[in-house]
C-alpha cells in the first residue's frame, strides 16, 4: 500500500470511528447532565465578562478553579464596598460553579446584608438615594438566593436561608406587603422542612413565620404544639407564642389557667410575655399579652412604674425613619 | 508460533519499551514540577485567603478550594507532560539514533508505538498518583481540622444530632472522597486520550512543535465538540449556510474527542459524587482512544522510511 492510500485508510477509519463513537458520547453527554455532573453551558454574557480567563475555563475542569479566583476578587470588591462589582462577580461566579452553595449563600448575603447595611448607615448620600439603594440590596439578595433555589432545588440550606432573609425584622420592610413576606417565608421554610435533610431550626422558624401572618393563628397554633411535641426546646419565643396563640383561639377564657398550662412558673412568663410585648420589631402577635402582664405584675407585686407596659416600645423597622432628610 | 505466547512476546517487548520510555523521560527531570504541585498545595492550605466566611461555615470553603488548586493543576500539568512527551519521544529517538536500533532488530512497529505510549502514560499516572497522595493527605488533615472545630461550635450552641450530623456529612462530602479520587482518574483518562493523539500527530509530524502547537490546538478545539455535535443536530438541513454549518459540525464531531465529558471533575469539586458507572463509560472511552490513535499511528508509522 502507498504512503497516500495509508493516509486515505486512515482519514477514512477516523470518520467511521467517529461516526461509531458519536452515539456513545452524546448518550453519555445527556447521562452527565441529567445526573447534574456537567455544568450548563456558559452564557455570552459569563464569556464577556471573564474576557481572558475564557480560554483557561475553555481548557477544561477549570471552571471551579477561575471561580475561586473570582471569589478572591469579590472579596476585595467588598473591602472596597464596591456593590456593584462585587454583585457582578457574583453572577459570573455562579455561572461558573452553579452548584456550591456557598457561593449562592455569599453573594446573597453580601447584597442583602452588607450592601443594605452599607446604604442604611452611609450618611454622605441623600436619604433618597440611600432608601433605594438599600431596598434595591435587599432584593437583589433575594433574587440571587431564589436564583440558587432553582439551580440546586435538593439543597435545603438555601431554602432556609431565603426563609430567614424573608422575614428577617430589618429587611421585611423592603419586600412591601408584610404579610405576604411572612407567608413567603413559611413558605421557604417549608419547603426545606418538604425535602429531608434541613435543619431542626427549619420547622420552628417556618411557624414563627407562620404566626405572623394574620388569619393564620389556629394553624400555626396546631404546629406550635407539633413542633413542640417533637422538638422540646420551650425557648421564649415558642412559649409566647403558644400563649398569644392559645388566647386567640379563645379571648374569653381564663388567662390565669393559660398561663399555668404554658409556663412552667409565673416568674417565666412574667419574663416570656414582656419580652414579647417589648419585641414590636419582630412584629409578633400579642393577643392576651397585656391581660396576661396585668396579671402577673399583681401577682409579682411589681410596682407600677416599673410596669413593662409603661415603657416606650420602639418603633418596627420603617425605612422612612431611618431614610428621612436630616433636620 | 501459539497464539497466548505470541501475545505473550508482544506483551514483553512493549513492557521493555515502556520501562525505557519511562526512565527515558524521568531522566529528564520531568518530576520536578512536582516541587511546584506542593507549592501550590501548601499555599492554598496555609496562606490566609480573604473569604467570606461566617461562624457557621468556617474552614469549609478552604476544602473545596484545595480540591479546585489541586485538580486544576494536575489538569495541566498531564496535558502539558503528556503532549510534550509524546511529541519528544518519537524525534528524539531518531536524533539519538535509538530508533534505527530498535527497528533493525525483530519488533514489530506496533509494539514500539505502544510502549513508548505506554511509558508517556506511565509517567503521567506516577505523576497523578503522586499529586494524588499529597493532595488527599492534605485534604484529610484539613477536613479533620474543619471538623473539629465546627464540631466544638455545634457542642457549645448545644446543636441537635440531626443538624450535627448534617453539619458533619457537608464537611465529609467536602474531603477526600471516592468521588474525588475518581475525578482524579477522569484526569489521566483526558491525558491518555490526549497523549494517543499527539502520538499519531507525531507519526506524521516533520517536528515536535508541530506536534505540541496542534495538539494543544486539538485539545482546545475538542472542548468544543460537545457543541459542534449539538449543532449538528439541533440545526435543520437545508441548503446555503445551514447545510456548510452543519457539515463543518459533523465533521468536528467525528474527527475530535469530546474533552467536555471529563469536566466532572467540576462537579466532583463542588462535592457531587461521580457515580461508579459513569466513571465505567468514561474509562470505556478512554480505551477507545487509546486502542484506535495506537493503530491509527501504526497505519502511517509502519512503512515509514527513516
Amino acid at each position: 500500500m502507498t504512503q497516500g492510500k495509508r493516509y486515505a485508510v486512515l482519514v477514512l477509519a477516523v470518520l467511521v470511528m467517529g461516526a461509531v463513537r458519536l452515539p456513545f458520547e452524546r448518550a453519555l453527554n445527556a447521562d452527565l447532565r441529567d445526573a447534574g455532573l456537567m455544568p450548563p453551558e456558559l452564557e455570552v454574557k459569563t464569556s464577556d465578562r471573564i474576557g481572558q480567563t475564557f480560554s483557561a475555563v475553555s481548557l477544561g475542569g477549570l471552571r471551579t478553579l477561575v471561580a475561586t479566583f473570582l471569589n478572591l476578587r469579590a472579596f476585595s470588591f467588598f473591602t472596597e464596598q464596591r456593590w456593584a462589582d462585587v454583585a457582578d462577580t457574583f453572577d459570573t461566579i455562579v455561572d461558573l460553579a452553579p452548584r456550591t452553595r456557598y457561593y449562592w449563600d455569599t453573594g446573597s448575603w453580601h447584597q442583602s446584608y452588607n450592601a443594605a447595611s452599607y446604604y442604611l448607615y452611609e450618611s454622605k448620600l441623600p436619604g433618597l438615594r440611600r432608601k433605594l439603594g438599600w431596598r434595591e440590596s435587599i432584593l437583589k439578595g433575594r433574587d440571587f438566593l431564589e436564583r440558587g433555589i432553582r439551580n440546586n432545588p435538593e439543597d435545603p440550606i438555601l431554602r432556609e436561608r431565603l426563609g430567614f432573609l424573608l422575614s428577617d425584622s430589618n429587611k421585611i420592610a423592603a419586600f412591601g406587603d408584610v404579610n405576604k413576606a411572612y407567608e413567603a417565608s413559611y413558605d421557604a421554610y417549608m419547603s426545606a422542612v418538604g425535602i429531608g435533610n434541613s435543619r431542626w431550626l427549619a420547622k420552628r422558624f417556618a411557624l414563627y413565620s407562620l404566626a405572623r401572618v394574620p388569619g393564620s393563628e389556629r394553624e400555626a397554633l396546631a404546629m406550635a404544639k407539633e413542633v413542640r411535641a417533637e422538638q422540646g426546646r420551650d425557648t421564649p419565643t415558642m412559649l409566647g407564642l403558644l400563649y398569644t396563640l392559645g388566647y386567640h383561639e379563645d379571648p374569653s377564657q381564663s388567662v390565669d389557667k393559660l398561663i399555668d398550662s404554658v409556663f412552667p412558673s409565673r416568674e417565666v412568663a412574667y419574663e416570656v410575655l414582656g419580652g414579647l410585648w417589648m419585641r414590636t420589631r419582630d412584629r409578633y402577635p400579642v393577643y392576651g399579652v397585656a391581660r396576661g402582664i396585668a396579671l402577673l405584675e399583681a401577682e409579682l407585686k411589681v410596682p407600677a412604674e416599673r410596669s413593662v407596659l409603661k415603657q416606650e416600645l420602639p418603633r418596627p423597622m420603617i425605612p422612612e425613619d431611618y431614610f428621612a432628610p436630616k433636620k | 508460533m501459539n497464539p497466548l505466547i505470541n501475545m505473550l512476546s508482544h506483551a514483553s517487548r512493549i513492557g521493555v519499551i515502556a520501562r525505557h520510555a519511562f526512565t527515558q523521560l524521568v531522566r529528564m527531570k520531568v518530576f520536578y514540577f512536582l516541587a511546584f504541585f506542593a507549592v501550590i498545595l501548601i499555599g492554598s492550605n496555609f496562606f490566609d485567603l480573604p473569604q467570606h466566611e461566617g461562624p457557621e461555615s468556617a474552614g469549609i470553603n478552604i476544602l473545596r478550594s484545595i480540591k479546585s488548586w489541586s485538580l486544576g493543576a494536575m489538569t495541566l500539568f498531564s496535558v502539558v507532560l503528556s503532549i510534550v512527551a509524546t511529541a519528544l519521544l518519537l524525534p528524539k529517538d531518531v536524533e539519538d539514533r535509538t530508533l534505527y536500533t530498535i527497528l533493525a532488530k525483530p519488533v514489530p512497529r506496533i509494539d514500539y508505538l505502544a510502549g513508548k505510549l505506554i511509558g508517556v502514560l506511565l509517567l503521567v499516572f506516577v505523576s497523578l498518583a503522586l499529586m494524588d497522595v499529597l493532595m488527599t493527605g492534605i485534604l484529610h488533615l484539613r477536613t479533620e481540622m474543619v471538623l473539629a472545630d465546627q464540631m466544638a461550635v455545634a457542642e457549645a450552641r448545644n446543636w441537635p444530632a440531626q443538624d450535627v450530623a448534617l453539619l458533619k456529612s457537608d464537611i465529609l462530602a467536602q474531603g477526600p472522597t471516592a468521588s474525588l479520587q475518581g475525578a482524579v482518574f477522569s484526569v489521566f483518562l483526558r491525558a491518555t486520550i490526549i497523549a494517543s493523539m499527539a502520538m499519531l500527530i507525531s507519526t506524521f509530524s516533520s517536528s515536535t512543535l508541530f506536534t505540541t502547537i496542534i495538539s494543544f490546538l486539538i485539545y482546545f478545539v475538542g472542548h468544543f465538540q460537545a457543541d459542534a455535535r449539538a449543532a449538528y443536530f439541533t440545526h435543520e438541513a437545508g441548503t446555503g449556510d445551514g447545510f456548510w454549518l452543519r457539515g463543518v459540525a459533523l465533521l468536528i464531531s467525528l474527527v475530535l474527542p469530546d474533552f467536555q465529558l471529563f469536566n466532572v471533575i467540576d462537579a466532583v469539586i463542588e462535592g457531587q459524587v461521580l457515580p461508579l458507572l459513569i466513571l465505567g463509560k468514561l474509562t470505556l472511552i478512554g480505551l477507545f482512544y487509546f486502542v484506535f490513535y495506537v493503530i491509527a499511528s501504526w497505519l502511517v508509522f509502519a512503512r515509514k522510511e527513516f
